[in-house]
């Protein structure tokens, strides 16, 4: 099926200039064909010994020659495939009768489980991959390199591309875009400090033929067919009008040093305090004096204003070694996990309550991943007879979403957890992967969805807040306080940048904006449409 | 051979990925010292193995137990204090 002029491919972007050049495509990785045993086990490990080195070298030379950051990250690639440990395992499986190059595969699967659970790790772990396939091919004798035009402007479009790929491209490749691929890839980080325009993670990609000309739209989180400059999403400059946002802008943290780092940013307290970390590395649980004292550290060091403190939220892939988690109750862990771990999650609403007592810290305490109303209000029946905080609950379950109106003189605040509240909008396995423009915060069907736990939450005399990543977007965050929502909690690093955006516009003009986006049909239009908003204010 | 123990906490907002990692083998492998890395109650892993260290998975506010192995004190110690440099804070 050819994609027709006009269509329109959502992806994340990476950049802001757009750019419209004609499709080059680059073909998927063939597998190198195997090759037999040259000899004896010595001389295997001789040759793979000289293959990595010679891989090693190459990346050291493309090191020298690069942007700072992108040396740093090139030297890192050779330090891993030269990793030591990754050569013994190699080593011991030649012992075992494989060739260099399988046994080098071997040893990268090995560490690739090693690493597997943490998303920036398996990024890791991909590019480890790439790096035995480049030792491979030069054990097979051939190069692995990359045949990109060295003139005229094209848009590269390929799978993926790896951070030794993106190190080739010349003067001629003005875009990119990649139909797999997250936005914490090297590659990503790579083409971000290279200032080449990408969209990554663009599924529909896949069907651009070569010599179609497409734009590159990353501020629009888009690919257009056959479409110039005219049609790009302008980025936008927003600022500030007013010294105060028209809704206060919290910090989320995770740790004391997160809290240390929030205090020297202009946010009005912390909107979400994951308390995860304070047990990941702990075998047993702590003691109540031992977490008073971590509680009541971070409290001290807080910016100004809230701490809302989470209780512990684990899941699967992030398990902490002294609680149990119900394989069963393994796609939606939160309560299931206060039911089977009571005695912790009472040591901890009390940990917290001493030390809020103690610091006189203005501290709401709320529980992740409730169902029901039903297991809200036992939640807060609990924790309110333990503590004198505000109590509430995350909204990311849309059951509970949808009930909001329920809650009316029982929880005093709610958080909503836009991360995951679209997973389960849009898939009902969380643990299935998901396209990652589904994830954005711009589908009409989670705007809908946010408006209404807005407005019955306003009705319920409840106040709402959003804590989720796309409150870290300082244009989604507009939408956010047209909706209604009376607070937003962003990463340390976006505070600022979501300060200044609620400080350039007035409440009116957020809720007109608001307005548009709840009229828009597709993610791309929606957010689209705001930019032009904004920009006619 | 004398051992020299420092404690370090990661305060890398991502945690101990890969290119602080690339600094420390970096490191390690210009001091030519013997340096083994971990969690305190856990065996150590050799510092020069960058995916070894990267395993490790700490995150940001993790506390790490450094040892490295050397007569010459004061060369370890040099080399502590630039790895608590580059990997976040001494405790």
């Amino acid at each position: 099926m050819t994609l027709q002029p006009g269509a329109v491919l959502a992806g994340i972007g990476i950049g802001l200039e757009a750019v419209s050049a004609e499709v080059f495509r680059v073909a998927p990785r063939t597998q190198q064909p195997q090759r037999t045993r040259a000899g004896t086990i010595s001389q295997e490990k001789d040759l793979l010994v000289a293959a990595v080195a010679k891989v090693s070298q190459e990346l050291e030379a493309m090191s020298a020659s690069a942007e700072p950051t992108n040396s740093e990250i090139l030297q890192a690639l050779s330090f891993m495939i030269s990793d030591p440990e990754l050569l013994a395992a190699a080593t011991s499986h030649i012992e075992k009768g494989w060739t260099a190059g399988s046994a080098l595969f071997l040893a990268v699967e090995e560490f690739a489980q090693l690493l597997a659970g943490d998303p920036h790790l398996e990024e890791r772990a991909a590019d480890l991959k790439d790096l035995a396939s480049r030792v491979s091919a030069e054990l097979n004798g051939n190069g692995l390199g990359l045949s990109v035009p060295l003139s005229g402007k094209v848009v590269l479009v390929g799978e993926e591309f790896f951070p030794t790929d993106v190190a080739q491209f010349g003067k001629a490749v003005v875009g990119v875009v990649t139909t797999k691929g997250g936005p914490t890839s090297h590659t990503a980080i790579i083409l971000r400090s290279m200032g080449i325009p990408a969209v990554i993670g663009c599924s529909q990609a896949a069907e651009l033929v070569d010599g179609q000309t497409v734009l590159v739209d990353p501020a629009g989180d888009r690919v257009v067919v056959d479409a110039d400059l005219a049609l790009a999403t302008k980025s936008i400059n927003l600022i500030a009008k007013s010294f105060e946002p028209i809704i206060p802008v919290r910090a989320n943290i995770g740790s004391l040093s997160d809290s240390v780092r929030a205090a020297t940013t202009s946010a009005d307290g912390v909107g979400l305090l994951r308390t995860e970390l304070l047990y990941l590395a702990q075998q047993s649980a702590p003691s109540i004096d031992d977490q008073t004292k971590s509680y009541a550290e971070i409290f001290t060091a807080a910016p100004e204003g809230p701490v809302v403190v989470r209780t512990i939220d684990v899941s699967t892939d992030k398990p902490v070694p002294f609680l149990s988690v119900d394989p069963s109750d393994a796609a939606i862990p939160g309560y299931s996990l206060l039911r089977d771990n009571r005695g912790f999650v009472l040591g901890q609403l009390e940990s917290i309550e001493r030390a809020r007592a103690s610091t006189g810290k203005d501290v709401w305490v709320m529980a992740p991943m409730i169902a029901s109303a039903q297991e809200a209000r036992e939640f807060t029946e609990l924790a309110r007879s333990i503590g004198s905080y505000k109590v509430g609950v995350m909204v990311e379950i849309p059951e509970l979403a949808t009930s909001v109106s329920e809650l009316a003189g029982n929880v005093d605040f709610l958080s909503v957890g836009t991360n995951d509240l679209s997973q389960f909008l849009f898939e009902t396995n969380r643990l299935a992967p998901l396209s990652p423009a589904l994830l954005s915060p711009w589908q009409p069907k989670l705007i809908q969805l946010l408006s209404r736990i807005a407005k019955d939450a306003r009705v319920a005399g409840i106040s709402t807040g959003v804590c989720g990543e796309s409150a870290s977007d300082p244009v989604f965050a507009i939408v956010l306080a047209g909706l209604g929502f009376d607070s937003v909690s962003a990463s340390m690093s976006q505070v600022g940048a979501v300060r200044t955006a609620l400080s350039s516009v007035s409440l009116e003009q957020a809720s007109q904006i608001a307005q548009i986006a709840l009229s828009a049909d597709s993610a791309e239009s929606t957010k689209a449409m705001v930019l032009a908003a904004l920009r006619e204010l | 051979m004398a051992l020299h123990r420092a404690i370090v906490r990661v305060l890398d907002p991502i945690g101990l990925h890969a290119r602080p990692a690339g600094q420390l083998v970096k490191l390690v492998n210009d001091s030519g010292l013997a340096v083994r890395i971990g969690r305190a109650d856990d065996e150590l892993v050799p510092a020069n193995s960058p995916l070894r260290v990267m395993a490790l998975k700490a995150k940001s506010g993790d506390e790490l137990q450094l040892e490295v192995e050397s007569e010459d004190s004061e060369k370890a110690k040099s080399l502590i204090a630039a790895i608590v440099q580059v990997l976040g804070a001494s405790k």
